[in-house]
């Protein structure tokens, strides 16, 4: 069986290798629009700052391939899919039959339409080869549009090389994404501190430059700077699919077992939709970990095991110089229209934050910062599970025990919140 | 291969903190509990004390949502972080079901139990909790050469190779 991947990122490599771990005698043939073997993209940020260096962020070696006998070929950008022929077609002019077809190249940088966009001095930090551009970059003033996870973490990074920093974000308060206002409110409280200066609810009209960035232009103020970093987020990759009829939505649209809906044809990591493990919406969370679990669902597949996906699940830290938070679940907003009537469960000491957000006794999201943030997998596990807290308020006392292992974990729940 | 993790039964915990003692200085050379990768969590009313220490979970959480890639399967079955990676962005710390990852008060590195693959004999932690016998060595799940090869880290399966397993072996309660 001669199998295919498309794209070179985290969950195309899970693929490629889980599949030759399980079997020698595939034929495996990835395509990747990159020249450099895998390498992992939430290393981007740390590797601008000079936290970890350039060698530390790829996941493999060109060896490694090698080794496994596993078919790379470089700088091939897949553009074409005949689904009839079993072939896809790369912009170079190569053709490559396959038997199955695995769809797993992400998604790509979201760039907005704005003017200056393509100036010499506007950076992003999707790829190795544009973070190698910007930790390149020698700049003093650099101006970062978008306060996503990665903006916040691009932000840090230029902060740490010595740049002055401006955060700019469309909506009313940083890491919309992942926090209510109440908890960006304190995250932002960090930024501040550090000297990053934030503006929100701010717009960006255009970037200006004689040939290269000199100053950003927002609906409210012009803002002196040698550097723009584009994190207004990602967005997936449709066209490809669209060239086989894969259905697509937001994204590549699979079933349980990731596949799409043309014949020998999965999809896997940031250019799918899929469902929410805990509510069974549909979502596009785009993280590490969910493109690691599907691929091995995708890989369970090929082989024969029809596996079904438990669904995606959202959980996303950040941190800004000491400050550390976390965000698991649902927010406020991504939860308002769909689930209904919502508590807030709250809790401060000193600079630390909880934030629960429960439906009906049931925890269905959260954001810590700080000491309450540790405790976050004890409140993702109970919102996998279920915990109804207010039945076990009312078992308070029984003693923890080993026929339920989770017991006491509720109880430190309960210590911790009041809850139960 | 076989995982091997340490087990505890709460019940029998008396919190008397030795296990966290025995696991600074095993790792640390220091009596200073913050550095144990071993931590009692007490409850009151009714009392119980649960020792919390990685469980070397076989799909493990942490691995996956590390960004820079250093929480990583070593040859004896042990999920530890490699500390030339680590940049202590806590992400394993919150996505382990119990906290288990300690952060080092010094570099701000997470530290997670890798069965005293270095000691010569075995978990002190376990040692010290010979007369309670809270603490032991349990066999876990299997864990395939394949997987725990894919994710070592080479410089750190070579340092916990061989003598990492021996080390078990010798430190099993009876
Ligand atoms: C700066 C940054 C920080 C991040 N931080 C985190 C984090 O902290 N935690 C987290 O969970 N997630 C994080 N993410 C998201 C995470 O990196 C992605 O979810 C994950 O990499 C998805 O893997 P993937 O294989 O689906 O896609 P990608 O890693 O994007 O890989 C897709 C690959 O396909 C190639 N490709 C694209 N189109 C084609 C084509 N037509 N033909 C051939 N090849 C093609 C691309 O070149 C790329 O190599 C971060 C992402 C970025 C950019
Ligand atoms: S640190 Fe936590 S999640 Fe990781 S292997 Fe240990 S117990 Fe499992
Ligand atoms: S604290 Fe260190 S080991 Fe843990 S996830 Fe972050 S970088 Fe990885």
């Amino acid at each position: 069986m001669k199998i295919v991947v498309v794209g070179n990122g985290i969950a195309g490599n899970c693929v490629a290798f889980g599949m030759r771990a399980r079997s020698r005698d595939h034929e495996i043939c990835m395509l990747s629009a990159e020249k450099v073997p895998e390498y992992d993209p939430c290393a981007l940020p740390y590797f601008i700052g000079g936290d970890v260096s350039r060698g530390a962020v790829f996941r493999k070696s060109l060896e490694d391939y090698r080794r496994r006998n596993i078919d790379l070929m470089l700088g091939q950008r897949v553009v074409a899919i005949d689904p009839r022929a079993r072939r896809v077609t790369t912009a170079q002019g190569f053709e490559v039959p396959y038997d199955k077809l695995v769809l797993a190249h992400g998604g790509q940088l979201f760039i907005p339409p704005i003017e200056g966009i393509r100036l010499p001095g506007v950076f992003n930090c999707k790829q190795l080869d544009a973070a190698e551009q910007l930790r390149g970059h020698s700049g003093r003033r650099a101006v970062v549009i978008g306060s996503g996870a990665i903006g916040i973490e691009v932000a840090e990074a230029l902060h740490k090389k010595g740049c002055e920093v401006t955060v700019i974000e469309l909506l009313d308060w940083v890491l919309p994404a992942l926090f209510d206002r109440e908890t960006a409110q304190r995250f932002e409280a960090a930024l501040a501190a550090s000297g990053v200066r934030v503006l929100k609810s701010e717009k960006v009209l255009a970037i200006e430059g004689n040939g290269a960035v000199a100053g950003v232009v927002t609906d409210k103020r012009r803002i002196d700077c040698d550097a723009v970093v584009v994190a207004t987020g990602v967005v997936p990759d449709r066209s490809v699919a669209a060239t086989a009829g894969v259905a697509a939505e937001r994204g590549i649209k699979v079933n349980r077992h990731m596949q799409t809906n043309v014949a020998d044809i999965y999809a896997c990591g940031d250019c799918i939709e899929t469902v929410d493990a805990c509510t069974g919406e549909d979502v596009m969370f785009q993280l590490k970990h969910n493109a690691i679990d599907q691929a091995a669902v995708v890989v369970a597949n090929l082989s024969g095991d029809p596996v079904s996906y438990a669904g995606a699940y959202a959980f996303a830290r950040v941190h800004f110089g000491r400050m550390h938070a976390v965000s698991f679940g649902k927010s406020t907003l991504s939860t308002q229209c769909q689930l209904g009537e919502l508590t807030i469960v709250e809790r401060e000491k000193g600079s630390d934050y909880l934030r629960l957000i429960m439906k009906e006794n049931l925890i269905v999201g959260g954001q810590a910062i700080g000491g309450f943030a540790d405790y976050a997998g004890f409140f993702m596990g109970a919102m996998r599970r279920g915990d109804d807290f207010a039945h076990l308020r009312r078992s308070r006392a029984s003693v923890c025990s080993l026929q339920n292992r989770y017991r006491w974990t509720q109880r430190l729940i309960g210590d911790i919140t009041g809850l139960c | 291969m076989t995982t091997q993790w340490i087990a505890s039964d709460p019940q029998r915990c008396t919190a008397c903190h030795r296990c966290e003692i025995a696991c600074a200085m095993a790792h640390h050379g220091a009596c200073r509990p913050e550095l144990a990768r071993i931590r009692i969590h007490c409850f009151e009313d009714p009392a119980f004390n649960v020792p919390v220490v990685c469980m070397a979970c076989e799909d493990a959480p942490c691995i996956k949502v590390c960004p820079v890639n250093a929480r990583v399967r070593v040859i004896n079955g042990s999920v530890v972080t490699n500390e030339d990676r680590c940049i202590g962005c806590r992400a394993c710390v919150y996505i382990c079901p119990v906290a288990s990852p300690a952060v080092n008060p010094f570099t701000g590195q997470t530290m997670t139990c890798d069965m005293c693959a270095d000691q010569e004999d075995g978990p002190w932690c376990v040692a010290a909790c010979r007369t309670e016998g809270a603490l032991w060595i349990d066999d876990g799940q299997r864990c395939s050469l394949q997987s725990t090869r894919a994710q070592a880290d080479r410089v750190r399966s070579a340092r916990y190779g061989a003598s990492g397993a021996r080390a078990h072996r010798k430190g099993r309660m009876p």
